[in-house]
């Protein structure tokens, strides 16, 4: 509980119409899009939406004395429960901060507040030619200080990289109030230690991120979108194998199991052909016209000597934009199957996809379970989606063992637990298994260090 | 866990929200969440809220009622959710189960919906109104509740010459067969605010066929919104019966229009009035949908620049957008606005209940409205058109807000 003299002191900050306590009011901010059940709610005690870094520092300074936990927020759009205050304490949104502060286009860099929406910080960049390319699922509502904080990838990924690809530096606001400012525009920099890659993907567990730094590069003048169908997803794994070997990089290349076609086709009351076990929609871009029709043409000679069923030029936007559809609905489409869906995003060494996704389908049967694969083939993140009904008894406890049998799985082949959405609360028990105790022992010294009373985000990570 | 979570209304709702996965896309579509950045004021933050009450983790308390009245029912979140959860109806069966449980907290809309209930009360509030207007004391009422109308003869007056004036309207292309019986809606928002509106609409319904005038009484959309749902159900029940001899009823104002329209599904339990309520939904028109069909052509082109306003009620809720565009490219210039579908902000009574948050969704509204230059901007709905109407005078005569059939 936060007494009401703290709560004077924090409304006296941020102004009180952004303290907010009404049982409501905390409710709104106990969750996130995580599989962490929504009952018994983790409220905060109390809603603080700061609009300056000044007032997050201040903010800080409060907490720290009095050792109130804080959990710093964005859009709630992550999917492992990294901002849901487990403790209870202060839910720091930053949705207020929202400022694109400074487009530096001679260097190619934007100073953006944590607040930005991942979408509007694209488009502003978009309009000087620039290109964001980190493209979380969520990249239309998701935060741009949520990206960092959880170092968010996306299905650019296998050409572009992910999220900590891309930040420069940093602005932190530590536990105690302290600002620190990590990084900076120049290109070259190895004074210090490298705390912008510290505090990225560190799940406001170090420090609260309020602005980044960001480089950006030239927007691709053309884009197109292929479709490739397989008989197997062996077939449609090496061919994008045999693509980057052969220097050809799709700008993204995005594999659906036979199960999520079943489902699509299902969801939009189409007919899946048997023969098609699996599916790749590419995306390439390029300077003009003929670099794409190159690419393609490359593409396509790639994936007959692997045994393509069937190859598709989207040959509009609109075409384009369906097979994209298609790609992000698979979720809502697989899910209306069944009452639960439990997604996980394991990421394994590219050329062990096939072997851990036939290794999933043993695991399925194993549990008695249905698991629907998809993910980026490009470079081996996988979303094993279980789909169950948790009123059944007994059901959880086998979901919770096919979990376990998944990660053993993906470790034992150099693989690691998450690839893009973190470990927050829901891979929290693995996480020794897959670092270590040596692992686990470095980043309590690291956090520690910096943290020392535990107010930053508890319960998270580890 | 509480022992209300049996409820028909919770367990209706519960059907819909426990689909919800909190992924967070309508996030960002929703008019309230943009003008109020709140969790609880979002899409996402009053589903999670019901689905917390239909799971027994919440408690039913008049501060949860106002959460859930606090949504324009505008629909813009189903349109893009990926499992299309159907927030408008769980926060109608929210509502409705919330004042069941909490007794006397909707009075005022308890007030309003006694006043439309009545035939008699709406008519004389329409009489009250027009004289008002005459006497131009409109404004003494708060939040433009009683707009100030700008009509058909002031609009040919002003963009079509003299010549226009008084001139025939030639008749449709497509008669409509003598054996189809049309009839009119007489919706309770165009009577009280906009009569001159549905004068119009009565003209050009006399134009291809004799239209049957009834005695109906309102689509029941105030009261079901508000947790009265006994009376809606009544209601419908008044206007099936009053409308059997009908083959079309067409609807000049989109909230009635899709009100009536999903009369049935209230009826799908009821062995009594489940086909009657079908056949009736069934012939529910919009006007725009009604003259499409009909292949009509609007009685004069003017060298005016018009831009429309999707009613929530009509393009999310009827799917009705070409329709009235086309009707529009025939009688004059058309251009495009930017979120042409966005809620005006007026959402039945919402604009009353919440002034400021509003007018910043229509401050929003006017903006788009005036890039495109247009001088009319043009709308099926009497609650889009109060909220037009305010638009246009704070945008300081750079344009005018009209009904459809006004300019057609």
């Amino acid at each position: 509980m936060i007494s009401e003299e703290i709560k004077k002191k924090i409304r006296g900050i941020v102004g009180a119409e952004n303290a907010l306590d009404s049982d409501l009011d905390r409710f709104g901010y106990s969750y996130d899009a995580s599989f962490v059940p929504l009952l018994p709610a983790k409220k905060p005690d109390l809603v603080v939406r700061p609009a300056t870094t000044e007032e997050v520092s201040k903010v800080m300074a409060v907490a720290y004395e009095h050792a109130i936990p804080v959990t710093p927020r964005g859009a709630a759009t992550g999917r492992t429960g990294g901002s849901i205050p487990l403790q209870g304490g202060i839910s720091l949104s930053l949705e207020r901060m929202m400022k694109i502060v400074e487009l530096d286009v001679n260097n190619m860099m934007v100073w953006a507040e944590a607040g930005v929406r991942t979408i509007d910080l694209y488009n502003a960049c978009a309009a000087k030619g620039l290109f964001y390319p980190p493209d979380p699922a969520s990249w239309k509502f998701s935060t741009i200080g949520g990206n960092v904080a959880e170092n968010a990838g996306g299905m650019r990924a296998v050409k572009y990289g992910v999220t900590s690809n891309y930040v420069m530096g940093l602005e932190v606001v530590l536990s105690d109030g302290t600002v620190l400012q990590t990084g900076g525009k120049a290109i070259k920099n190895v004074t210090g230690y490298n705390l912008t890659s510290l505090f990225t993907g560190s799940e406001g567990t170090l420090g609260i991120v309020t602005k980044v730094l960001l480089r950006v590069i030239p927007m691709p003048k053309k884009r197109g979108t292929l479709q490739l169908m397989f008989r197997t997803l062996d077939d449609g794994c090496t061919a994008v194998h045999r693509m980057l070997q052969s220097g050809l990089v799709p700008a993204a290349a995005e594999v659906m199991d036979r199960f999520c076609l079943e489902a699509v086709a299902k969801h939009r009351k189409t007919q899946h052909d048997p023969a098609i076990g699996a599916c790749i929609v590419i995306e390439i871009d390029g300077e003009d016209d003929e670099a794409l029709a190159l690419q393609t043409k490359r593409m396509e000679a790639v994936a007959k000597e692997c045994g393509v069923y069937e190859f598709r030029v989207a040959q509009s936007q609109q075409e384009s934009d369906e097979l994209w559809a298609i790609r992000r609905g698979i979720s809502s489409a697989i899910a209306s199957i069944l009452p639960n869906r439990l997604g996980e995003d394991i990421s394994v060494p590219r050329d062990a996809f096939p072997e851990v996704v036939r290794r999933i389908a043993t695991i399925a049967e194993k549990h008695k379970l249905t698991i629907a694969v998809y993910g980026h083939a490009g470079d081996g993140n996988i979303h094993p989606s279980i789909l169950c009904d948790l009123s059944k008894p007994g059901e959880e406890e086998r979901v919770h063992r096919a979990v376990e049998d998944l990660f053993d799985v993906t470790l034992s082949v150099g693989g690691t637990l998450s690839g893009e959405h973190g470990i927050g609360i829901t891979k929290r028990p693995y996480i020794a298994k897959a670092l270590g105790e040596s692992g686990v022992k470095t980043l309590g010294a690291v956090k520690q260090a910096l943290d020392p009373k535990g107010i930053l985000n508890p319960g998270k990570i580890w | 866990m509480s022992n209300h979570s049996n409820d028909k209304l919770l367990l209706e709702a519960k059907k819909i929200v426990s689909q919800c996965d909190r992924c967070g896309t309508c996030l960002p579509v929703c008019p309230l969440f943009e003008a109020k950045n709140v969790e609880a004021s979002s899409a996402r933050g009053k589903n999670v809220i019901a689905r917390a009450l239909t799971e027994g983790g919440l408690e039913p308390t008049p501060e949860m009622l106002a959460k859930v009245n606090f949504c324009l029912l505008c629909r813009a979140c189903v349109d893009t959710c990926p499992s299309k959860i159907a927030t408008d109806e769980a926060m109608i069966n929210i509502r409705q189960y919330l004042v069941n449980k909490t007794g006397a907290a909707n009075t005022k809309y308890k007030a309003m919906g006694g006043i439309l209930k009545s035939r008699g009360m709406v008519k004389l509030t329409a009489k009250t109104l027009a004289l008002l207007r005459k006497l131009g004391l409109g404004s003494v009422f708060p939040h433009g509740m009683v707009p100030e109308e700008y009509t058909r003869a002031h609009f040919l007056a002003a963009f079509s010459g003299p010549a226009a004036l008084g001139q025939k309207a030639p008749p449709s292309d497509v008669a409509v067969t003598a054996s189809t019986r049309v009839a009119y809606f007489d919706g309770c928002g165009m009577r009280m605010m906009f009569p001159e509106a549905a004068a119009e609409t009565l003209k050009l319904l006399k134009a291809g066929t004799q239209p049957m005038v009834k005695d109906n009484v309102c689509c029941g959309l105030p009261h079901l919104a508000h947790g009265l749902r006994d009376e809606f159900l009544e209601l419908a029940r008044k206007n099936i019966s009053i409308y059997e001899d009908a083959d079309v009823v067409v609807c000049d104002c989109a909230s009635c229009g899709g009100t009536l329209k999903h009369i049935a599904s209230y009826f799908a339990n009821d062995p009594h009035w489940k086909d009657r309520a079908a056949a009736f939904s069934r012939k529910v028109m919009d006007l725009t949908e009604y003259l499409a069909k009909v292949g009509y052509t609007p009685r004069q082109k003017v060298d005016a620049i018009f831009t429309y306003h999707d009613p929530c009620h009509l393009g999310r809720g009827q799917g009705i957008k070409k329709q009235p565009r086309d009707l529009l490219r025939a009688a004059g210039k058309f251009v495009e606005m930017k979120e042409a579908d966005v809620c005006c902000g007026g959402a039945g009574s919402f604009h009353m209940d919440y002034p400021d948050i509003a007018s910043t969704i229509l401050d929003k509204k006017r903006a788009n409205i005036e890039k495109t230059g247009a001088a009319i901007v043009v709308t099926g709905c009497p609650g889009c058109l109060i909220q037009l109407a305010k638009a246009a005078k704070a945008s300081g005569g750079k344009f005018k807000a009209m009904h459809i059939s006004q300019v057609i």
